[in-house]
């Protein structure tokens, strides 16, 4: 590993002075550079908002860092390249990075072909690829290089299997999921929590993220005779069934996953989504105080925009890569190995995370049991809809 | 029973949706031959100016609807003024092109704008629903569906009695005939994309409404499912374009009802092909029309190709394979593994869409193909890595050649939608086929790339092993174009009626064009799904066929060299943009509507 290291390096600085680039400033690394990480995300494309909200989320995160004195003394920042989570650009991106001295730290990409792509050259290139939107299960299997905050799905749906199972007494169930890695990995813990649980699932349909219209499948839907539907849906699709399933004259409860968990699910969502419930990894009137602070500085920051999950996962994810370059200092491997070491890291969606170190993710992922009222997200009184 | 009821509502309702778009592009396709890939654009630009005007603006509905009409046509009349315009005289394929930077350029302004959060448009109806069947219908359902239908009545009206309708389908039959009668054929264009841009631009209105949300993203689907429906009802047909808009929503809905919500699109894309070679110019064509493209050759740009002399490229080609020994970074081998990579899909598509003239929108799917069966091979039944890739190739020739024959007897655009349409089935298929293909899940922990037992892990290695792969199958292509059977090729793409007087059998040549083609590409996605260790069904898309169509047109078609330049090309470009990082695919855009309004015959020209 340390051969192709030292090879990367001194590559990267050749071509740099090639290209005409003074790098020799970065290679001294006196202390007024900052200590740069390498971002790997979508800022044009189809997923271009992700990456719009793991900036906010970042840029929150560095200012707070910045505030309380910077990494030792060093200033903490990010160079954010636009992958449009396309594969063969974060190959390149993660080549890039890998021989960029500068870049201690790598995080993203968001979807798992662009991220899972990119895993083999930042393992052997022995640079952290910190995927924190990654659930994909084989995602840190891809070599010990390879970490992430991702709540595994495997901790969050029996969560909300139980809330609505347990709690909301329903017993026949209709899943609604996205077709992709994420939405079959989640619907299938789901549904295993769920008849461990005593529900029966009576009907499963996957739909594809580009869907708009689900008018039809909601026929089928209601052919099976539900008594409560649960969404595995980001938060514009969610919105979009829900408002389709009050349209075709569904009036069964709803359950969802964490991920609608945003002021646009209302927005969009208007009426349909009143008395909508949703397991949540956190939220903004639970009364911990790194889940105040995080709601408090963005909507300073942003003139009063609350923040949404994405904005979360971000604001954490530069906050774990803080405290791991606090530990492990500018060395790579270094790095790798402060994940191994870092404790209770103050953390919005888990309260304080450390790490798993066989699974390389973090576990024990708060759950807050949320339901829509008056158009807002209002903690579960324990009143049935 | 009931049910049925209900799913044939649905049909209806989301065939009024698909309708709004389908229309526009008739009409555009009625006058100018041209499928206006722009169009979907024009409906998330009257999305947005809709947002503006009922949340900003509180306008009440009519004026909102004309707000966003006049800004649309506004929009559509300097698309046609400055991006179309000025390549009127210019080959076909010139104008499609165009219609794919203008949409780029459209998407991203709009983006760069309102940033890509999606939106909720309020509608502006009130919320009262009439129970029909199981389930209910409201005010905007009802308003899509009059809009739907009462332009297109207005439109046919409009065509067959007013004096500027009359204009406007003397230069859809002939143009030169119609400006030698007198006909202003500037002003029925301007005409014709002003009434398409305000219909498209109600629509982005209308359907944001019923949905309440609009988003950045929405294009590219409403243009795909508008031109399914358009061909499906005939090209250039406006009432056509309503009912296979009808037909697709019910075709859609019905096959939810049947198989199940993940087969939708599926069905949507095997009507198209099923259409298309039952009745190649639509369900409503009229038997007196005369054929869409006389020639296929009519596409391709008269031109004198670029002689690059032998030693120029034997130095070129040197000069590559010593660059891992100089001093480059990872990162540059890194783009450049990507453009060989893509240079070996260009290869593919330049044969066949440049040498035998068959111009095909769907070629990522012979990279899927070769991908996942190179993948499978190899993790399943442990065939070593270099012997799946060659499998791959197989596979994509065979399989590819078979999935795309119906199209053989297409002609001009049809070709192209039906292949566009072949390569969504290809990626639906594999999404749905789990216990092959794992779905969405997609197949991780592929083996690296290797030779011979040896692992070719780093990218000096994988740079050699690429660029080595490539220059082979371009040196066996370039000897196949100067041969015989090359000449045949181009005797079918320049007049296939002629060939066919000659004796060549079309089928047949076609179907050699397309598995040397496949294997080309087939083996590009087998080092690829290697190189990347884990794919699914998105890791080849729609966007990497357009962009392949892009880089044979910007290295000049059917030129083999032509394809390894545009790849470097296409592939070095975004990366020396990434510094303006939002802003570069509009510049990319930009890039490519210059390229096409000044040299459409491509850098090299046409062999």
């Amino acid at each position: 590993m340390s051969n192709i290291n030292r090879r990367t390096l001194v590559k990267g600085s050749l071509a740099a002075a090639i290209a005409g680039t003074a790098f020799s400033r970065a290679t001294l690394a006196d202390n007024a550079e900052p200590i740069l990480l390498g971002v790997s995300g979508p800022l044009t494309g189809p997923n271009a908002q992700y990456g719009t909200q793991w900036k906010q989320g970042f840029d929150l995160a560095l200012d707070e860092i910045l505030a309380s004195g910077g990494i030792n003394g060093r200033k903490l920042a990010y160079t954010f390249e636009d992958s449009q989570s396309d594969p063969r650009q974060s190959v390149a991106i993660a080549q890039k990075f890998v021989s960029d001295p500068r870049i201690v730290l790598e995080l993203g990409d968001f979807s798992s072909p662009a991220s899972m792509a990119a895993s083999p050259i930042y393992q052997r290139g022995g640079l952290v690829q910190f995927g924190f939107t990654n659930s994909h299960p084989d995602f840190t299997k891809g070599g010990d290089f390879m970490w992430s905050t991702s709540v595994s799905q495997a901790d969050e749906q029996p969560l909300l299997a139980a809330y609505a199972v347990k709690k909301l007494g329903l017993k026949k169930l209709a899943v609604l999921h996205l077709n992709t890695d994420w939405g079959r990995t989640s619907r299938d813990y789901f549904n295993k929590a769920a008849k461990e649980y005593g529900a029966e699932i009576v009907v499963t349909e996957g739909y594809i993220a580009e869907e708009r219209d689900f008018r039809s499948t909601l026929v089928r839907v209601r052919d099976a005779n539900p008594d409560g539907l649960v969404l595995i849906s980001y938060y514009s699709d969610g919105a979009l069934i829900a408002r389709q399933a009050r349209q075709v004259g569904l009036k069964q409860v709803i359950c969802a996953a964490s991920s609608v968990y945003s002021p646009k699910f209302l927005e969009l969502g208007g009426d349909a989504v009143e008395d909508v419930h949703v397991g949540t990894r956190y939220f903004p009137e639970d009364p911990r105080p790194e889940v105040q602070k995080f709601i408090a500085g963005f909507k300073k920051k942003y003139n009063g925009v609350e923040p949404d999950a994405f904005n979360a996962y971000a604001y954490d994810a530069m906050n774990m890569a803080a405290a791991v370059v606090k530990i492990g200092g500018t060395d790579r491997k270094a790095i790798r190995d402060a994940f191994t070491k870092v404790k209770d890291v103050p953390s919005v969606i888990f309260g304080t995370a450390t790490f798993d170190v066989a699974s390389r993710r973090v576990k024990g992922a708060m759950n807050a049991e949320l339901v829509v009222r008056k158009g807002q997200f209002a903690l579960w009184d324990g009143k049935p809809t | 029973m009931s049910s049925w009821l209900d799913y044939t509502i649905n049909g209806l309702i989301v065939g009024n949706v698909y309708a709004l778009v389908a229309v526009g592009l008739a009409l555009i396709f009625g006058v100018s031959r041209l499928i206006n890939f722009a169009q979907g654009s024009i409906y998330l630009v009257g999305g947005y100016i809709g947002w503006v005007a009922v949340v900003q603006l509180h306008t009440p509905l009519p004026l909102t609807i004309i707000f966003v009409a006049v800004a649309a046509a506004l929009v559509g009349l300097i698309i046609e003024r400055f991006g179309l315009r000025p390549l009127q005289n210019s080959v076909r394929i010139a104008p499609l092109l165009a219609t794919i930077g203008i949409s780029f350029v459209l998407d991203q302004l709009v983006m760069l704008t309102f940033s890509p959060n999606p939106r909720a448009l309020p509608s502006q109806l009130p919320d009262v629903r009439f129970q029909v069947g199981g389930g209910t219908i409201g005010p905007l359902d009802l308003l899509i569906a009059g809009v739907g239908i009462s332009s297109a009545l207005l439109l046919f009206v409009f065509l067959r009695y007013s004096k500027l309708g009359w204009a406007v389908r003397a230069a859809s039959q002939d143009r030169d005939a119609a400006m030698q009668m007198g006909v202003d054929v500037n002003r029925v264009n301007q005409a014709v994309f002003g009434i398409a841009a305000a219909l498209g631009g109600v629509s982005g209105l209308l359907v944001g409404m019923y949905y309440n949300q609009i988003d950045t993203a929405m294009s590219l689907q409403a243009t795909l499912k508008g031109v399914v429906a358009e061909v499906v009802g005939g090209a250039g047909n406006v009432p056509g374009a309503v009912v296979g808009s009808l037909l697709l929503g019910l075709v859609e809905s019905y096959g939810v009802a049947v198989f199940g919500t993940s087969y939708r699109n599926l069905f949507a894309f095997l009507l198209l092909v099923v259409v298309l070679v039952l009745r190649p110019n639509g369900l409503f064509a009229s038997a007196r029309q005369a054929p869409p493209e006389p020639l296929t050759g009519t596409f391709i740009a008269p031109s004198r190709p670029v002689r690059i002399p032998r030693w120029a490229l034997a130095v070129a080609v040197a000069v590559f394979a010593i660059l891992p020994l100089l001093p480059v970074s990872f990162y540059v081998l890194q783009t450049l593994i990507n453009a060989w990579l893509l240079g070996l899909l260009a290869l593919s598509l330049t044969l066949v869409a440049g040498t035998i003239g068959q111009v095909s929108l769907g070629h990522a799917a012979l990279l899927a193909i070769g991908a996942y069966t190179s993948a499978l091979l190899s993790l399943t039944l442990a065939v070593p890595v270099g012997l799946a890739i060659i499998a791959g190739g197989l596979m994509s020739a065979a399989l590819g050649t078979l999935l795309i024959s119906p199209s053989f007897r297409l002609r001009g655009h049809y070709v192209s939608i039906a292949t566009l349409a072949i390569g969504e089935i290809v990626s639906l298929v594999i999404l749905n086929w789990e216990s092959v293909t794992r779905g969405p899940i997609g197949i991780s922990g592929i083996p690296p790339l290797s030779l011979l037992g040896y692992d070719l892990i780093s990218p000096t290695s994988v740079y050699w092993f690429s660029f080595g792969v490539m220059v082979a199958l371009a040196l066996l292509q370039a000897r196949l174009i100067s041969s015989h059977l090359g000449r045949s090729f181009r005797a079918i793409r320049d007049d296939d009626i002629a060939a066919r007087a000659y004796g060549l059998s079309l089928n047949r040549y076609k179907s050699l064009a397309f598995i040397f083609g496949g294997f080309a590409a087939g083996v590009s996605g087998g080092i690829a799904a290697h190189l990347y260790s884990y794919i699914n069904h998105e890791t080849f898309n729609t966007q990497q066929s357009i962009l392949a169509l892009t880089v044979v047109i910007l290295g000049g078609l059917g030129n083999v060299v032509g394809a390894v330049v545009g790849a470097v090309a296409l592939v070095g470009l975004p990366e020396v943009f990434r510094i303006a990082a939002e802003y570069r695919i509009l510049i990319y855009g930009i890039v490519l509507l210059l390229l096409v309004r000044f040299r459409p015959q491509g850098l090299l020209g046409t062999i």
